[in-house]
């Protein structure tokens, strides 16, 4: 239902750093589905547990894009979209070491 | 305080990681490797099938020599089907991919090619290996907008290859 990640990279710098917390889950899809701007966990084959930006839906077929805020991130420009059902969580609660 | 607290429970008990991954983009792709190693099946079935085909007493060196082309056959199909994962996954983009869109099926096909050389001793199969694998590479180096040449291998089993003719 909650799930504490630890977030490993520098993809979705500068909000979402190298060593920060995120809490995620799924609750909040049960009041509105996924929707562009969401940050999620999700499984990817090949990748494992990855952390990115919805960057929009697809208008047949719910696939999302999702990406990094950083050129070189290995996110949708690489593995094309992601199945909802691949989501872990929506992150809910961000833990940082430093002060906002 | 919280995140110190997130810390120590880390520490303890190793939180699960949501990897925020990034390439680094060395840059640094080339098919030919692959190629190679897809050849190198090609030779290792060709030296079985010398060797089989000396006949006669099957001793030590015989099981010696034969184990050994396998093990080889085994490391240079994996590796090939690895180096086109990557070039396929890290290098060839959107753009590309729409440009060629028999690239997916290709891929596919040199994975399922690549298992078929490991699981057996089949010429025929491994011969479509190099082929499809040099059609692959005929794609790479569209990408890059490098023009190709074919070529045979200056070695055995001397099949033709595909180069970038830089």
């Amino acid at each position: 239902m909650f799930r504490i990640l630890k977030i490993s990279g520098d993809s979705l710098t500068p909000e979402y750093r190298n060593g920060d917390f995120v809490l995620v889950s799924k609750i909040p899809f049960l009041l509105r589905p996924v929707r562009a701007g969401d940050i999620v966990a999700f499984r990817q084959p090949g990748y494992g547990l990855l952390i990115k930006m919805v960057e929009r839906l697809a208008p047949q077929g719910g696939g999302v894009f999702v990406v990094g805020t950083q050129p070189d991130s290995v996110d949708s420009r690489v593995f094309g979209e992601i199945s909802p059902r691949q989501i872990v969580g929506k992150v809910i609660w961000h833990i940082k070491d430093r002060i906002a | 305080m919280i995140y110190k607290l997130l810390e120590v429970i880390d520490q303890k008990f190793g939180l699960e990681r949501a990897r925020a991954h990034c390439d680094i983009p060395c840059g640094i792709y080339d098919p030919i490797t692959a190629q190679i190693a897809a050849l190198t099946v090609v030779r290792m079935i060709d030296l079985m099938a010398d060797l089989e085909s000396k006949g006669g007493e099957k001793t030590m060196a015989y099981f010696n020599s034969l184990s050994r082309y396998i093990s080889v056959k085994e490391e240079h199909a994996e590796k090939a089907k690895a180096e086109i994962r990557v070039i396929w996954g890290d290098f060839l983009k959107a753009q590309h991919l729409e440009k060629h869109p028999e690239t997916h099926a290709l891929v596919h096909q040199i994975m399922q090619l690549g298992s078929k050389v490991r699981q057996t001793t089949d010429r025929e199969a491994a011969l479509q290996f190099v082929e499809a694998i040099n059609k692959f590479a005929e794609i790479f180096w569209d990408a890059k907008g490098i023009a190709v040449k074919r070529a045979k291998a200056p070695y055995a089993p001397n099949l033709e290859l595909v180069y970038p003719n830089l």
